[in-house]
């Protein structure tokens, strides 16, 4: 005997954000960091804060840690991101 | 009624089985085949039209209808009478103190605990006694299951996909009981926060494992009490120091002494806070010295307040055991209380 069962999954793709359009180069660019302000994020950020710099010839870098590692970063940073020319949201753990 | 749901064919019960597993849908366990028949007695049960949306996931913004619950419940072998409550954890799970997107993708691997309260408990033949966190009842277990389920199909919340729980635990299987207000002179969890006791409700926790305590060598109230406070204090030294939502499943037989003492579960939440806490330095000797720093002093309590405690009276009639049940981590997720089938701040209609 047939059965016939319902789909259990949302059916509802959510509308995933597209990636801003690549850079060719990030020299002279601002580079924001969300960090979700973990122990191992310190050091990973500041050491990709200067291989940006000296590397890649990035003029700024802005860091921004989240008040709350668990969470989406807060109003007041997204605010902050269409002054920047890239994002890079890292998670460390 | 019209459900919107894709529907699937399958040639027999077997073939449902490999269907479902084949496409993620399960836990892993055998499903009930959610026919349309099944999924519209739920709806019907809980009065809801199958689009009645329970709720917006806030960090993908996915909505979250009713039929879509039904669906999973059915799966997890809820009967229609049981669908009431899957609709209020779902939603207390919704609200934004709860943190769900963070409580169910975090390393840390929490399982959200649902406690039961109100005239539902009987109705649905709960055993809130023997083996209370271990499939000791038909209702915890499939009530448990289904917000599982939910979680996995209608919010993707899979093993290694949005689910990053480095150990997990087994009470992302099921974990769900109720209290055992029958045997017990307290104040029920739900009273506390304020819902009637004519009133059903549901209490869900982002929660880490039980951890098992005993003491049956002692009647004095603050002698047993010791014993959990302890063993929150070992949470804390071994997993995490930040304050938050802890629960302490307190059995009949602890439970007794404790009552003829005339201690409430105020006066237990109040020792237990002075109780649980810990030096910072305490993590020097569990091979955690390079995070103390200079701040080795510091006194941190297991609770901001008492009211964080979540005392349960639950567990088997003899035995001096006891559990302690920790928060996923301190107080990012905050236990949510929920009536079930009512609307407590709903305007009465008009005349």
């Amino acid at each position: 005997m047939t059965l016939r069962v319902l789909d259990p999954s949302s059916e509802m793709a959510t509308a995933l954000g597209r990636p801003a359009p690549r850079m060719a180069s990030l020299q002279g660019k601002t580079v924001g960091f969300i960090s979700n302000g973990k122990e191992g994020t310190a050091a990973y950020f500041a050491h990709l804060d200067k291989m940006l710099r000296a590397e890649f010839g990035v003029a700024d870098v802005i860091m921004r840690v989240k008040s709350n590692y668990s969470a989406p970063a807060d109003p007041a940073i997204l605010e902050e991101i269409p002054q920047w020319d890239a994002v890079i949201s890292g998670i460390g753990d | 009624m019209q459900l919107a749901s894709k529907i699937h064919e399958a040639k027999d019960f077997n073939a449902v089985q490999e269907l479902y597993h084949s496409h993620g849908w399960t836990d892993g366990l055998p499903i009930v085949p959610p026919t349309a028949e099944a999924v519209e007695a739920c709806l019907e049960w809980a009065m809801m039209p199958p689009d009645q949306l329970i709720g917006i996931e806030p960090v993908r913004e996915r909505p979250i209808t009713v039929e879509k619950l039904a669906i999973n419940a059915v799966m997890a072998g809820c009967l229609p009478m049981h669908f009431p409550v899957v609709i209020a954890a779902t939603t207390a799970m919704l609200q934004p103190e709860f943190l769900l997107h963070g409580a169910t993708a975090s390393t840390g691997g929490c399982a959200v605990l649902l406690v039961l309260n109100g005239p539902i408990r009987q109705e649905l033949s709960t055993n809130p006694t023997f083996n209370v966190l271990g499939a000791s009842d038909r209702a915890t277990m499939v009530i448990g299951r289904a917000l599982r389920l939910i979680l996995i199909n209608v919010l993707d919340i899979r093993p290694g996909g949005i689910d990053r729980s480095t150990i997990g635990h087994p009470g992302k299987i099921s974990y769900c009981l109720a209290e055992d207000e029958d045997d017990s002179a307290w104040l029920s969890l739900a009273e506390q926060s304020g819902i009637p006791k004519e009133a059903s409700a549901v209490t869900v926790m982002a929660a880490g494992a039980p951890r098992q305590i005993m003491n049956e060598w002692t009647t004095e109230p603050k002698e047993i009490l010791e014993t959990f406070a302890a063993e929150i204090r070992a949470n804390m030294r071994h997993y995490s120091i930040w304050p938050g939502n802890y629960a302490i499943i307190v059995p009949k037989q602890l439970r007794e002494h404790l009552q003829t003492a005339g201690w409430s579960k105020a006066d237990i939440s109040e020792f237990i806070f002075e109780r649980a806490r810990i030096h910072r330095r305490e993590w020097a000797d569990v091979g955690k010295a390079s995070v103390v720093r200079d701040r080795g002093d510091t006194v941190y309590p297991a609770m901001d307040s008492p009211d964080q405690l979540l005392v349960i009276a639950a567990g088997g009639p003899a035995g001096g055991f006891g559990a302690v049940i920790p928060p996923w981590l301190g107080h990012k997720s905050h236990a949510v209380t929920m009536a079930i089938g009512v609307c407590m701040d709903c305007e009465p209609p008009k005349i």
